[in-house]
């Protein structure tokens, strides 16, 4: 027997993976959507998630930077 | 690009952000602009006046002045254009920028400077402060057209008119101690005589007050404007040689940046139009010549000074005070001079010029980088002005370095010098110099008997000259409490960071007065009157295990986690080794406890923070200073702005007071004292300051440097310390972090905050719409620490409630 | 700082890596680097029919041979007089084994571009041969002879009362290039002078688009950063979509490239009659002129200069600059200002494309580089490394004093802007788990990895994700494994 499924191959730095983790574990996107998790810095994740996942990623970059000039 | 494909593509970009996300601003976030202004009143109306404007916005979004403005023929030799929002673009390589940018800083606020391009602002309060250093409406109109590559606006025209019609016309003066109303506008006093309270604050002479009418005559005078004041001119001259090596310390001689501007012109006469140039000398020389002034004035009842100068606000004709000491026979003068060895630079000459330029001394703040000799200022002001002076400081080793260096450029001696504090033995009483605390003079709980009659005394007296150091910390409330205590005829503000919030007025700089002069750091830097300064931002990413529970933990813990990260520490413990074999000093500035004690023990490294006893504080910096083998001192945010330690070359930052602009800049201040003999290398200095990745720090180490980055500092992104890979270095292996990580997880709540000082109004939490202070004073008034009052573990009333 | 550059590695990205995360990523975002070929790489596209055409005239095959390798020319020098095969081995011979990739590529490009062929030798060894039109038009190039080119002598024509010089010549060539670039951006200014085909052109190029409802084309990633190049790649690159489309115009290719490689060898400055062009190669004039690669005052008239543009054409992008004729214009600050000195609307055009613009004088721009305006740009499909030569290769002479010309920091910062964007990589995939045996797991791992479909696995886990696009012949191998 072997179990088949498709999704989507994340490749991330460790520190983003915790991110992702994270996001699952609280269901923070509405639900969980961690498929696998393989190794330090990759997970198998759910195909639908993808451009949730991507915005939410957007936001935290955002978050994190501040504009360097002032208007 | 078609305006509507770009806005389209722009809203799917910034689609609705549904998912409020876990990592919102902590509440710490206090920055430099979030202060609240206690008082709005004491600031006249014209003082937040904003240029209007109506203008068109082009197909980009921009400000499209093109149909507004024209472009005179000869525009490429002219150095500025002149926005209608009253922002100002300056060509820093345009042959006339020396011609332009010594007005400029006159008349409007440094917005940034870097390397090609400054851009400066005009507003209510930097006009003010143009006719307050003697400027005049007419002049600074023409000057600024002749400046201008376009057009002037004709909004900024009557923007000027606005600002300074009514501004500086009045003057407070204090002659023979006895207060007048002075100005040159008749029209001006006879208007002010109109207003009740206004009279009623007017002392009449009783034996005129018989004849009809007489009462009413105003004391008109005609007298020789006095030449301006020459620093470093030995009041006797025939006993102390003026210094051979400063032959231009008198300010009738050029100084060198004056001559450089002459040169240039020489050389290059049809690269400054002539009438700029004619304009320039007329505006340079104006305030030295000795040509007759007309005046009128009355006098004014002691008792009402304060109902006057208030009464005068709110009739928007602000009273400007000025303190014509060289006629003061009643404060008897004190034997304080410089000594020769004390040379000014041409800034530290230029600014002192803009206080005494008409022969009086005029109150108002100085700003200067850290480390370029702000101190020499203070002390020669005093010297200049010869009358008591009471100087203040932040802390008690301000004081101690205070009173050191007044010693070393001047005269005075320990005699005459006097220090107030709770430590020093010192007997102030009838002292020339007393040296002191914001805290001790403001500070409302009971004193010791001998304070109480010393504090008597200060209030009695009838201070010549007071300095206020780095005047941006103390809060406007404070301060207040301190001029209610101090009658001081002249005020000299002492600053590195006046950090601007463009129009916002803070009281602060009405109490003090306008802004006399601000260095530009670059020029400084190029000139090698401070050190050359690389500034760096180190990411440390942040190990798996510490970003997890950084994005699980509750928000006010989060600091601990990036404070303590493994990759940062390891990062500080390369960049330290780095530095020590190269044989730099080296300070590694965190303001949270927590990581600080950490940090230093795991390196074996000396540190200290607010608890360190004074003792204990001085051991360490005298080692640091002298003992080849202490190369190396962690120091919380005591150290902020107490010490000057002339000797770090290396400032690493592992953890900081969320965004605080005030801080960044005052943090490369402790580096910033010009190295000698060190020209051979590009930098002289290193500025670390080590950020873990995906955190809030990232953010805030952003904010952080805006000021310096306007002041032309650039910050070198390093993801990567190339050889650290080599180092045997502290938590490499999981089972270490994983011991580290256990350890910060069970730290306190309380370790997880910064460092709180009492009185240090940081430690409250982010008050929601609170105004904006011009001056960033919010943060810190560090304060002395009492150890034996375990003042430490006391918590803020205001604290408590903010954070649960 | 020296010591300080030898410890810290600041930030360097290595292009390379840089180029190989885009290209992952290119499935994902449908963007792509815009490939612009040089005169070999282009030339390698044609069919050898139209190579041995097109060297049927001396100045394209000078013009080739300009642009070959420096080895390749010698090559050439050394055969052109001889008319027998030479051995490989003997050519072989000519070049130091030091250099035997240099020789390699020398070869590589005469094979290529139909400059030689083999040919065996009387004994049976394979020798060399080159191509006959090409050496007996070479020959002519550099011997003298055969007819004069574009328009020498084809009717002398009388000296010009309006000539023109240089600096007319530069001026009018940039106005007319630069309406092209006006309607890509469009913006309202200079867009009148565009005819119909050059908007085929911009299509097929697919630098812009059309969406169904709108008349209107608008720009795509391509475009953009088609946008941000140099003159001289830009008008290359546009050259070469237009003589991809020649035979939908009825345009005879080769017709065109003769003409444009005699354009290549005329003089700035100097006119030259029409005398003797055919049909096709009037009406590529006609072109030429629209772009503003040649100037004729009017469209009957006998007499044309070719520019700058066209002169510097065939030597594709290897050639000059042509951008360092005129001024630099942009002021890059640490503190993330931008101050353009121009007054030409399309220079603001291009630089709103990645920045703020907050102030418009009636001869300079304000603007702001920001982290949301750099963004929108990569989300466009401009990448941070044209966005830095742009800024660069358009840099205020005050710029150009220091060294070097654009802020590192700046830099750096447009860079780290883009690596953000890249921090993740998702790919498409099937996870293989559970498996019940080692052995199964093994078995199908290793042929998942001969297919080159495995993107990951763990062999004590016994999971592994092989690629979309082999999972139907892992599955059907499993199958038939299972059956077997």
């Amino acid at each position: 027997m072997v179990n088949v499924m498709k999704g989507i191959l994340v490749e991330c730095d460790p520190a983003m993976k915790q991110f992702l983790l994270h996001l699952d574990e609280t269901e923070a996107l509405g639900k969980k959507f961690v498929i696998q998790d393989l190794d330090e810095t990759h997970l198998f994740v759910a195909v639908e998630i993808l451009p949730i996942l991507r915005e939410r990623i957007d936001d935290l970059m955002d978050k994190l930077s501040f504009p360097l000039v002032e208007k | 690009m078609g305006g509507n494909k770009r806005d389209k593509k722009d809203k799917e970009e910034r689609r609705s952000k549904k998912y409020k996300s876990e990592l919102d601003l902590p509440s710490y976030d206090v920055d430099d602009d979030s202060q609240e202004v206690d008082t709005k009143s004491g600031i006249p109306e014209a003082a937040t006046r904003q240029v209007t404007e109506t203008s068109q916005e082009d197909e980009f979004g921009a400000k499209d002045y093109r149909k507004i403005l024209e472009l005179k023929l000869d525009h490429t030799s002219r150095p500025l254009w002149v926005a209608p929002d009253g922002h100002i673009f300056l060509e820093a390589f345009s042959p006339v920028y020396k011609h332009a940018h010594e007005f400029l800083i006159a008349i409007s606020e440094p917005v940034c400077r870097p390397s090609h391009i400054h851009e400066y602002k005009l507003t209510a309060y930097s006009l003010y402060a143009a006719v307050s250093v003697g400027l005049e409406t007419k002049d600074i109109i023409e000057y600024l057209r002749r400046l201008c590559k376009t057009s002037l606006p004709i909004g900024i025209e009557e923007f000027i008119k606005l600002c300074t019609l009514s501004y500086g016309k009045v003057k407070l003066v204090l002659k023979r101690n006895k207060y007048y109303v002075e100005s040159q506008h008749a029209e001006v006093i006879q208007k002010m005589l109109k207003d009740p309270v206004i009279q009623e604050c007017r002392l009449r002479a009783e034996m005129e007050d018989s004849t009809d009418g007489g009462g009413d005559k105003l004391i008109q005078e005609t007298f020789t404007k006095p030449s301006s004041i020459l620093f470093n001119r030995p009041s006797q001259p025939q006993s102390l040689p003026v210094s051979s090596s400063a032959p231009n310390l008198l300010s009738q001689v050029p100084g060198p940046s004056d001559e450089a501007a002459t040169k240039s012109t020489e050389n290059g006469t049809e690269a400054v139009p002539s009438d700029i140039f004619d304009y320039y000398d007329k505006l340079d020389n104006d305030d030295d010549e000795g040509e007759d002034m007309k005046t009128v004035s009355f006098e004014v009842r002691q008792d009402r000074i304060e109902d006057i100068q208030k009464r005068c606000i709110e009739l928007e004709y602000p009273l400007l005070a000025e303190y014509d000491f060289r006629n003061d026979t009643v404060n008897p003068d004190i034997n304080i001079d410089l000594k020769p060895s004390a040379v000014l630079r041409p800034y530290q000459e230029k600014s002192l010029r803009k206080m005494f330029g008409n022969g009086r001394a005029r109150s108002g703040v100085i700003v200067l980088p850290c480390g370029a000799g702000k101190t020499l200022v203070g002390v020669t002001a005093a010297c200049t002005v010869r009358k008591r002076c009471l100087c203040l400081a932040t802390s008690g080793v301000a004081v101690e370095q205070w009173r050191s260096q007044f010693k070393m450029w001047s005269t005075a001696d320990d005699s005459m010098i006097c220090r107030f504090t709770s430590d020093a033995k010192d007997k102030p009483i009838g002292c020339d110099i007393c040296i002191s605390t914001y805290s001790m003079l403001a500070h409302s709980t009971k004193r010791s008997w001998e304070a109480e009659r010393v504090m008597e005394w200060m209030q009695s007296q009838e201070w010549g000259i007071m300095v206020l150091d780095e005047v941006q910390t103390i809060p406007a409330k404070m301060f207040r409490r301190v001029l209610t205590i101090v009658n001081a005829h002249c005020k000299l503000g002492l600053t590195a960071t006046l950090v601007r919030e463009d129009d916002k007025i803070a009281d602060l700089n009405f109490l003090i007065g306008p802004k006399l002069y601000e260095a530009n750091w670059m020029e400084l830097q190029n000139l090698g009157y401070i050190a050359r300064v690389q500034c760096a931002e180190v990411w440390c990413p942040m190990t798996p295990e510490f970003y997890r529970e950084y994005l699980t933990t509750k928000q006010q813990r989060k600091l601990l986690l990036y404070a303590m990260n493994p990759n940062k520490f390891q990062a500080c413990q390369f960049l330290i080794r780095y530095h020590e074999r190269r044989n730099d000093k080296i300070i590694v500035f965190s303001d949270n406890v927590f990581a600080l004690k950490n940090y230093a023990i795991k390196l074996n490294k000396p540190y200290l923070y607010g608890p360190t006893s004074q003792g204990e504080r001085l051991q360490i910096l005298q080692n640091f200073q002298h003992n080849p083998k202490v190369n190396t001192i962690f120091v919380s945010k005591v150290a902020d702005t107490s010490f000057d330690l002339p000797e770090a070359n290396v400032l690493i930052q592992i953890s900081a007071h969320g965004g605080s602009r005030r801080q960044e800049a005052q943090r490369l201040g402790r580096i910033l004292r010009a190295k000698k003999g060190a020209v051979a290398e590009e930098y002289n200095a290193f500025f670390y300051s080590l950020v873990s990745q995906d955190t809030m720090e990232m953010q805030y180490s952003l904010k952080r440097q805006r000021f310096l980055v306007n002041q032309g500092y650039s910050y070198k992104v390093i993801t990567k310390l190339a050889g650290m890979e080599q180092e045997e270095l502290a938590y490499r292996s999981k089972e270490d972090q994983a011991q580290l990580l256990q350890k910060v997880i069970g730290a306190t709540d309380q370790d997880a905050e910064e460092e709180r000082l009492i009185g240090d109004p940081s430690a409250i939490g982010r008050k929601v719409g609170s105004m904006s202070s011009m001056s960033g004073a919010d943060d810190a008034v560090y304060m002395e620490f009492n150890r034996k009052s375990g003042a430490n573990k006391r918590l803020h009333p205001l604290f408590k409630k903010f954070r649960k | 700082m020296h010591q300080e550059a030898a410890i810290l590695e600041i930030i360097r990205i290595a292009r390379s890596l840089f180029l190989q995360n885009r290209s992952r990523m290119a499935a994902l975002l449908s963007t792509k680097t815009l490939d612009c070929k040089d005169l070999h790489g282009y030339l390698k596209t044609l069919s050898s029919y139209t190579l041995d055409r097109l060297y049927n005239h001396p100045a394209t095959c000078l013009a080739v041979f300009r642009e070959l390798p420096q080895l390749a020319k010698h090559y050439i020098m050394r055969l052109l007089l001889i008319d027998q095969p030479v051995s490989q081995a003997v050519i072989g011979l000519w070049a130091n084994n030091k250099y035997i990739n240099d020789h390699r590529r020398a070869v590589q490009a005469l094979t290529d571009l139909r400059i030689w062929y083999e040919k065996p030798l009387p004994g049976g060894m394979q020798g060399r041969m080159v191509n006959a039109t090409f050496k007996a038009n070479m020959k002519t190039a550099l011997l003298g002879g055969g007819k004069p080119w574009t328009g020498r002598g084809g009717g002398v024509l009388p000296p010009d009362k309006n000539s023109r010089d240089v600096e007319f010549l530069d001026k009018y060539a940039l106005e007319r290039w630069e309406c092209v670039l006006h309607f890509m951006v469009g913006s309202t200014e200079g867009a009148d002078g565009v005819s119909r085909d050059t908007i085929e052109v911009l299509k097929h190029s697919g630098l812009m688009k059309v969406e169904e409802g709108d008349p209107v084309p608008y720009i795509t990633p391509a475009g953009f950063q088609f946008l941000l190049m140099d003159t001289g790649s830009q008008v290359w690159y546009f050259i070469l979509q237009y003589l991809d489309m020649t035979d939908s115009r009825g345009l005879d290719l080769v017709e065109c490239l003769s003409l444009m490689f005699q354009l290549s060898f005329s003089t700035l400055g100097k006119d030259y009659s029409t005398e003797g062009m055919s049909d096709g190669q009037s009406r590529f004039l006609q072109h030429l002129r629209e772009f503003g690669l040649v100037y004729q005052r009017k469209r009957k008239e006998k007499r044309y200069y070719p520019t700058r543009l066209a002169i510097n054409l065939a030597s594709g992008l290897s050639g000059i600059v042509t951008d360092s004729h005129r001024q630099g214009y942009i002021v890059v600050e640490t503190n993330y200002r931008l101050y353009a000195y121009t007054e030409s609307s399309l220079n603001i055009a291009l630089l709103a494309l990645f920045s703020e613009m907050l102030y418009r004088f009636p001869n300079m721009a304000v603007a702001n580089l920001t982290r949301d305006s750099v963004r929108a740009a990569l989300i466009r499909g401009i990448t941070a490394e044209q966005i830095i030569s742009f800024l660069k290769s358009h840099a205020h002479s005050e710029m150009v004093k220091q060294t070097p010309s654009l802020p590192p920091t700046i830099v750096d910062q447009v860079r780290l802007w883009e690596l953000e964007r890249d921090r993740f990589k998702f790919d498409d995939g099937v996870l293989y788990s559970q498996f019940l045996s080692q052995a199964d797991f093994e078995k199908l791992r290793d042929f998942a990895k001969e297919q080159g479909v495995l993107v990951w696995d763990n062999t004590n886990k016994r999971v592994m994700v092989v690629s979309r696009a082999g999972h139907d012949s892992v599955k059907r191998f499993w199958k038939q494994q299972k059956n077997s």
